[in-house]
């Protein structure tokens, strides 16, 4: 253990091309732009089926099942075909749109499945109200039902935010950028294990600290006032009201 | 009170999973009629999860599994997977003399240890062999086939005089291989240090992987990194250069067997000794093509190649 | 002689129709590959399944006392929850190995491996179905002399259900695709097609790994519908929602 923290403290590990400050910028950056690219494909959706408050289940269980593709599985497949294939991609590295594309699928299901329950959960009269005071289709949407449903929105974005971080070192098993390269060379080489432990905690380490990041901007992005013993429950309930809508907004 | 039947559910799916999970939990081992003094005695090989350690994992499965011995074969991605446990819940490894012995002299002096492995094969052997006893492993005899990295162009940059690496002297090259080259003796250092070629950059591409391949077809680099044992080059038009100078270790396969499991089997030792020398790389290479290229199943592979040679 | 070996292979290919996964032909589908390596394909999606159901099973046994811990001690929660997070950042490269001087390279080391992953779903599932118990029915189940145990074996953990079935669906997705993991043990059912069918180019193996992972999610989360319809006949009339 004394060599994982020697090497991690050791400043000619971070340094230079390859060094782990490289790999780490390389691997938010990846993770970052992946995040947003779910989510500017997956709110839209999400957010209209919610407002119509149809198909929903569709998207839902459907966007569940997609949990279920390896992500690997898909990357490589990506990989091989002519598009994206396996090419540079600006500062994404080797096969960079296919890990791109590859990250955007895996975070879509929690970012969709969020969304869509979080305007579900909007409470019917208060549509009523909306709707009674005249206002129209988007009004209804822009002023009442989004930002209702914020809280839940971004709790699956925060969720997916740390799940792709920590799934993005699979871009090393295509010659892409990222810590992935650390820890593939560590655990390869029983020489330098300890390199690889040391990736693997600064995986860990870096995910706990999006994960507080996201939760505090999560809480500062959120109107609605403080109502500690619900909004507890809402925060924590990114996964589970999840797939059986029916089942939460009964609730 | 209507709970009565979904917790009768839940108990029956409940059962239902478990006999799913329970039944069958048969290993696919390389079959065969008994015929040698095994008498289904359970026999673990592990290797590593790629072609050519899969192909010689299959080889050693059938012949063991020809001689009566019950074997489950265990690929695992990589050797630390594996290490832990062997000797111990793993009989017997496929292995790669260079390779085991540094993972060795790691696990017994430290990460910083010097090297134990030199390009002479003996040599090596005579420095590994005390490490593997204090570890409860017995080397049996080393094969000619011999699984070093090595370094490739294309058939052009070969028509054009080059055949070995010291032609490369003082040139500037770009080299695709694997990420960890990098100040390797067998690999970047050694390149740079003992032949004096200017590694201008590194592509990590992997390891003879098909993208290491493409980038050298294509003439993003000048040099790429594979195995002596590689039935693509053929099929690329690649071409090996030769290690004259020597800095790649010697790999050649050897058995590495649980000592305490020779001592109580000792009759597995004959046939793998046979095995090792009827293999040479001209050998494994068509075997391995057979795998790669022909898509035939390891296995099959191996027991034609056993039947062939007499071996079972 | 391997010079006669080989010459012998060429003569014999040519005579033989190229097959729909030959290196060069190569396809993405290719039903000559399911046919000759259905053996194997057979015994990985067994084992897969195996595996998937296992973890997920074990998941649920180790998420049910943490979420009950940390419901009871409410302090406890930020640190159940921030455990099982973080187990799922180590990853399986570095988490598998660890095991194996335990459990050996064998399926019990991939379950326990995915057991551990599944927990920051399951725990949550389980600690946001009980949060969804109205206060009323607890209140009134006490006020009917319910002891603490009664209480949650009869009331709350079937009122829970729901959330808690819909929080299992996921995890079980999840593994399946996870399991594919196990391959750095030996034991990835699937995920060794889709390893082999990456390193050699095979498309229809790999093709054929990850389509299979998809049948099996879709089986399995068929069953848990099913079942989850059998546990809570009293949700059934939600549903026209």
């Amino acid at each position: 253990m004394s060599d994982v923290f020697s090497y991690l403290f050791d400043s000619a590990s971070w340094s230079g091309p390859g060094g782990l400050s490289e790999q780490l910028v390389q691997q938010l950056l990846l993770s970052v732009t992946a995040l947003v690219a779910a989510l500017a494909v997956g709110l839209p959706i999400a957010l209209w089926l919610g407002h119509l408050g149809r198909f929903g289940f569709l998207a839902i269980n459907v966007s569940n099942i997609g949990r279920a593709v390896p992500t690997f599985a898909l990357l490589a497949l990506l990989a091989r075909f002519s598009w994206p294939g396996s090419g540079e991609f600006g500062p994404y590295g080797r096969a960079g749109l296919a890990t791109l594309v590859a990250l955007l699928f895996f975070a879509l299901p929690p970012i969709i499945t969020q969304a869509y329950v979080g305007m579900r959960e909007v409470p019917a009269d208060i549509r009523e109200a909306a709707r009674g005071m005249g206002m129209s289709g988007p009004q209804q949407f822009w002023r009442v039902e989004l930002p209702l449903a914020l809280p839940l929105v971004l709790s699956g974005a925060r969720l997916a935010l740390v799940q792709v971080w920590a799934t993005a070192t699979i871009a090393a098993l295509v010659g892409g950028p990222g810590l992935g390269n650390v820890i593939r060379l560590g655990f390869a080489n029983v020489d330098r294990r300890s390199e690889g432990i040391a990736g693997a905690l600064l995986v860990a380490a870096v995910a706990l600290v999006l994960e507080l990041l996201a939760a505090s901007a999560q809480r500062a992005a959120d109107p609605v006032p403080r109502d500690p013993g619900r909004r507890g429950g809402r925060d924590l309930s990114p996964i589970a009201s999840t797939v059986a809508p029916a089942a939460a907004t009964d609730s | 009170m209507s709970l009565r039947r979904p917790l009768a559910t839940a108990a029956l799916l409940t059962l239902a999973l478990t006999g799913l999970v329970a039944c069958g939990d048969d290993n696919g081992d390389g079959g065969g009629a008994a015929s040698g003094g095994g008498d289904n005695t359970p026999l673990t090989i592990a290797t590593q999860n790629f072609p050519e350690a899969n192909l010689v994992g299959s080889l050693y499965d059938v012949l063991l599994s020809a001689k009566g011995y019950d074997v489950d074969l265990k690929a695992v991605d990589t050797r630390d997977a594996y290490l832990s446990t062997f000797p111990g819940d793993v009989d017997v490894v496929p292995e790669y003399l260079g390779a085991f012995g540094e993972a060795l002299n790691a696990a017994a002096n430290g990460e910083g240890a010097a090297p134990v492995a030199t390009n002479d094969s003996e040599a090596t052997l005579a420095a590994v062999e005390p490490l593997a006893k204090d570890k409860g492993i017995t080397l049996l005899d080393l094969s000619e086939a011999n699984s070093q990295n090595a370094f490739f162009v294309t058939q052009e940059q070969a028509d054009g005089g080059l055949s070995t690496l010291s032609d490369l002297t003082g040139q500037s090259v770009v080299l695709a291989g694997s990420p960890d080259c990098k100040g390797r003796s067998d690999c970047e250092g050694g390149l740079t240090g003992t032949y004096g070629i200017d590694i201008s950059e590194i592509l990590p591409l992997g390891f003879a992987s098909p993208e290491t391949y493409a980038a050298v077809k294509d003439g993003e680099a000048q040099l790429g990194l594979t195995g002596t044992i590689d039935p693509n080059l053929d099929d690329e038009g690649l071409v090996l250069l030769d290690d004259d100078k020597g800095i790649q270790p010697a790999q050649n396969y050897v058995p590495a067997v649980s000592s305490e499991f020779l001592a109580a089997h000792g009759d597995i030792e004959q046939p793998l000794n046979d095995l090792m020398a009827a293999l040479d790389n001209d050998t494994v290479n068509e075997l391995l093509g057979r795998v790669t290229l022909d898509r035939e199943k390891p296995e099959d592979v191996a027991r034609d190649f056993l039947e062939s040679e007499g071996l079972i | 002689m391997t010079l006669l070996a080989g010459s012998a292979v060429v003569a014999d290919l040519a005579a033989r129709e190229p097959k729909c996964y030959s290196k060069d032909v190569n396809d993405w589908f290719c039903l000559d590959y399911v046919r000759d390596r259905s053996d194997e394909i057979q015994q990985a999606t067994t084992t897969h399944l195996q595996i998937t159901v296992t973890a997920v099973l074990l998941g649920l046994a180790l998420a049910f006392p943490l979420a009950l811990l940390a419901r009871r001690l409410p302090r406890l929660e930020a640190l159940v929850l921030g455990l099982s997070t973080f187990v799922y950042t180590i990853p399986s490269l570095a988490l598998l190995p660890l095991l194996v001087p335990l459990t050996g390279l064998t399926k019990t080391t991939v379950v326990i491996g995915l057991g551990l992953y599944c927990l920051t779903i399951l725990v949550r599932a389980m600690l946001d179905g009980l949060r969804s118990v109205p206060d009323e029915v607890r209140e009134s189940a006490t006020g009917m002399g319910f002891g603490r145990t009664r209480l949650l074996l009869r009331v709350e953990l079937p009122l829970a259900l729901p959330v808690l079935m819909a929080g299992l669906r996921v995890a079980t997705v999840s593994t399946v695709a996870l399991t594919t993991i196990g391959t750095v043990v030996s034991e990835g059912g699937l995920g060794k097609l889709i390893a082999d069918g990456k390193s050699t180019e095979f498309n229809a193996e790999l093709m054929t790994g990850a389509v299979l992972c998809v049948l099996l999610a879709l089986v399995l989360d068929v069953v848990l519908v099913l079942a989850q319809r059998g546990l809570t006949p009293w949700t059934r009339r939600v549903r026209t929602a």
